[in-house]
């Protein structure tokens, strides 16, 4: 209850930002998903950890409608007729954002948005669709506060796209998160490299390697950077924080054949606890207008089986100064647990996930604000990176291939970038090629940096780190993450 | 066979379009006064390794897939003209899409069959007056830098016209207006489009001799220069 009160009479929170920590707190008073003894003691451990994600999950974590059919056939819920033009597009879609919930009470998926606005803007000249737009965004950067928010581009070039890339040029927001997916077979060279030249002034978007992220039929990217099926989504994102598992032996055989299998069955079992809880007790799948009109399906559901901190299990077992990322030995010994986890989440047979088969599927989670010394999913530690950024890439490569789910890299640039962003779409090229999955650059001087996989301003955390209130939630797990995470050190690529 | 090699930058994206892998080769035979890396200019140095095109393979291999070819710079890469061939045969051999530049000043014909080989020049037209010429670089004639333009446009090879713009107050003056003039005419001669002009900035950093303290051509005059192009 002091909990409550701290919350009630906070000077840093905002009011709705107390508002959602108090429902927080209240799902929490509930104890309705089995914890059978060995579950409960990885929880208690920290080796599994479901990221806040509430004790009585009463909606999926991730929900990602299917904007499209919703523009074309209406939402009578709602009581809205499919938009016919691009004013009354926009606000239909201002209206539908606010009504689609997730893990941060906030839609975590806008949709392929260059191909939602395309069809409305015809005939309407640039200077009119920018100024629309600009206040579209203006709007969705205001209202969602939350940057875990995700819109999709590409990978067709579209007036739409390029209107976007060029307000997102001009301005410094964190919402939403951006990503293009490119495929070099339909993405133009020029609007691929207006695109990184872009993320080199305002940090967005990513490029997502749309050929090899084709999990499913229709996919977007959410949130960070989850890859899940569109008209559907992850019922939960559940990780195993495989150095805290390390900690609990010495052996590496131990650690693999016994206490890993062991973790990875209690995280699995404690996940399909929680999925039949929404779908079967919740009630959110017999009532939500989502449901209801066809805008999500739960077939189309899956769940994200995520794992954190690789590199410093691997580093625990590995010879003596070899190092994840850099030597032979510890990249082994990093596949040899990541190809375990594989099979594991391969051969388990999860409730409700039809759209994946029945399977979990692996996710490289990004890490949060109170993770010292975990190095995000798969990732090479801070301080640790390659000399050269084609082998950082290709170590990316090699690992990327068994996270169907969303891993990245995020690379700072030295500003000279700007000079030459078809040498960095080269290198972006290569990099797909190989089997890399997806990745984010910033300027060294931005800003708006990317804390792991979502958007913060650095002058805000500074606001926050003095004690001021800020707008977004996410500031205030950037913060400490910035610091913590030692994110002003990750090494600058130059050209 | 080997070479100098001065060294290799794995990922440059200032030497010709997209990312390449950069080879600068030690020696050069002309002395321009604005030459900012005057170590490069003697044939033997004793901080330079000689290389074979197979070294410098290996270092190339590094960057694939990753780069879209290569450019060998210098000193003056066409002192080392059967190094070159062989390097550029091996890279295409290893992949044909990768392009093969060769950074020059244009004092060495190209030939077949290197000029086969070469998939692109950037090609130093420093000056396009003899006189002005000679008192930049100390060599008698600009006659073949003109001729390699000229043949190099024919074949479709000039990646790039390069020309060094100097401060208008300093000791030694370039005829900007000129090389780009020059150059006009001889495209238009030959049929075709004006290649890429890429006007470079003065910088005193690394320079000896006159030019050492002369200040940084400014973005005014340089502005004033691109107006050339137009």
């Amino acid at each position: 209850m002091a909990d409550i009160y701290s919350i009630v009479t906070s000077r840093k929170l905002t009011y709705e930002q107390k508002l959602n920590a108090l429902a927080h707190a209240a799902e929490d008073t509930l104890e309705v998903i089995p914890k059978p003894e060995r579950t409960r003691y990885y929880f208690e451990k920290g080796v599994i950890c479901n990221l806040n994600e509430g004790q009585a999950p009463y909606r999926p974590r991730y929900i990602m409608p299917d904007y499209a059919k919703a523009v074309k056939n209406g939402v009578r819920f709602l009581e809205l007729e499919p938009p016919t033009d691009f004013d009354e597009l926009l606000t239909f879609l201002q209206i539908l954002y606010r009504h689609v919930p997730s893990i941060t009470t906030y839609p975590v998926y806008l949709g392929d948005l260059d191909q939602l606005i395309e069809p409305f803007i015809e005939g309407i000249p640039d200077d009119v669709v920018e100024k629309k737009l600009r206040l579209f965004l203006l709007y969705l950067d205001r209202t969602i506060t939350d940057s875990f928010c995700h819109a999709n581009i590409g990978p067709r070039e579209t007036r739409a796209g390029r209107i976007l890339l060029k307000i997102e040029r001009s301005i410094q927001q964190a919402v939403p998160n951006l990503t293009l997916k490119y495929d070099p077979e339909l993405t133009s060279d020029s609007f691929a490299e207006e695109a990184i030249l872009t993320s080199l002034y305002s940090a967005n978007p990513a490029i997502c390697n749309d050929p090899a992220n084709r999990v499913y039929d229709h996919y977007g990217i959410s949130s960070c950077y989850n890859i899940l099926p569109v008209a559907g989504g992850s019922y939960t994102l559940t990780r195993i924080v495989l150095p805290r598992l390390a900690e609990l032996t010495d052996s590496y055989d131990e650690f693999l054949h016994v206490l890993l299998p062991e973790a990875l069955r209690c995280m699995a079992d404690n996940m399909s606890e929680r999925i039949r809880f929404i779908v079967e007790k919740s009630g959110f799948f017999e009532s939500h207008f989502l449901v209801k009109e066809g805008l999500i399906e739960r077939d189309r559901f899956t769940a994200m089986f995520g794992l954190v901190g690789l590199a410093e299990a691997a580093n625990k077992f590995a010879p003596e100064g070899k190092k994840y990322g850099n030597d032979k030995e510890a990249d082994d010994i990093a596949e040899e647990i990541l190809a375990a986890i594989s099979d594991f989440a391969g051969a388990y047979e999860a409730p409700y996930c039809d759209i994946s088969d029945h399977r979990l599927l692996l996710h490289a989670q990004v890490g949060i604000d109170t993770d010292y010394g975990i190095t995000s999913g798969i990732r090479i530690p801070i301080g640790d990176e390659p000399e050269s950024i084609y082998d950082h890439l290709r170590h990316s490569a090699r690992f990327h291939r068994y996270i169907p789910t969303g891993c990245s890299d995020i690379i700072p640039f030295d500003v000279t970038g700007k000079q030459n962003p078809a040498a960095i779409l080269d290198i972006v090229k290569g990099a797909f090629r190989l089997g890399q999955k997806y990745v984010a650059f910033y300027a060294s001087d931005s800003d708006m940096v990317r804390i792991t996989g979502y958007l913060v301003k650095r002058s805000e955390i500074e606001k926050w780190n003095k004690g001021e209130q800020v707008l977004q939630n996410t500031t205030q797990l950037g913060a400490p993450t910035y610091a913590s995470a030692h994110l002003q050190d990750r090494k600058v690529r130059g050209v | 066979m080997k070479a100098p090699v001065r060294k290799i930058i794995g990922q440059s994206t200032v030497d010709g379009p997209g990312n390449r892998t950069a080879i600068f080769l030690q020696g050069c035979n002309i002395r321009c006064a604005y030459c900012h890396n005057p170590e490069t200019q003697p044939l033997h140095a004793d901080d330079v390794e000689m290389l074979s095109v197979d070294d410098v393979i290996e270092e190339v291999k590094k960057g694939i897939p990753f780069i879209r070819g290569i450019t060998v710079s210098g000193g003056e890469c066409m002192m080392h003209q059967p190094f070159l061939l062989e390097l550029f045969r091996k890279v295409h051999a290893l992949d044909a899409k990768l392009s093969c530049l060769a950074d020059s000043n244009g004092t060495f014909l190209f030939s077949e069959p290197l000029l086969s080989e070469v998939d692109g020049v950037l090609l130093d037209v420093k000056a396009w007056d003899a006189s002005v010429w000679k008192e930049l670089t100390g060599s008698p004639t600009n006659e073949v830098v003109k001729q390699n333009l000229k043949n190099l446009l024919l074949r479709d090879k000039v990646a790039e016209v390069r020309i060094v713009c100097l401060p208008k107050d300093g000791p030694i003056q370039t005829d900007v207006e000129a090389v780009i003039a020059g150059v006009k005419a001889v495209a238009s001669e030959c049929g075709r489009p004006m290649p890429k002009m890429h006007l470079i900035a003065f910088r005193p950093h690394g320079v000896v001799g006159t030019l050492a303290e002369t200040p940084m051509t400014s973005a005014e005059e340089m502005r004033v220069y691109e107006s050339f192009l137009q």
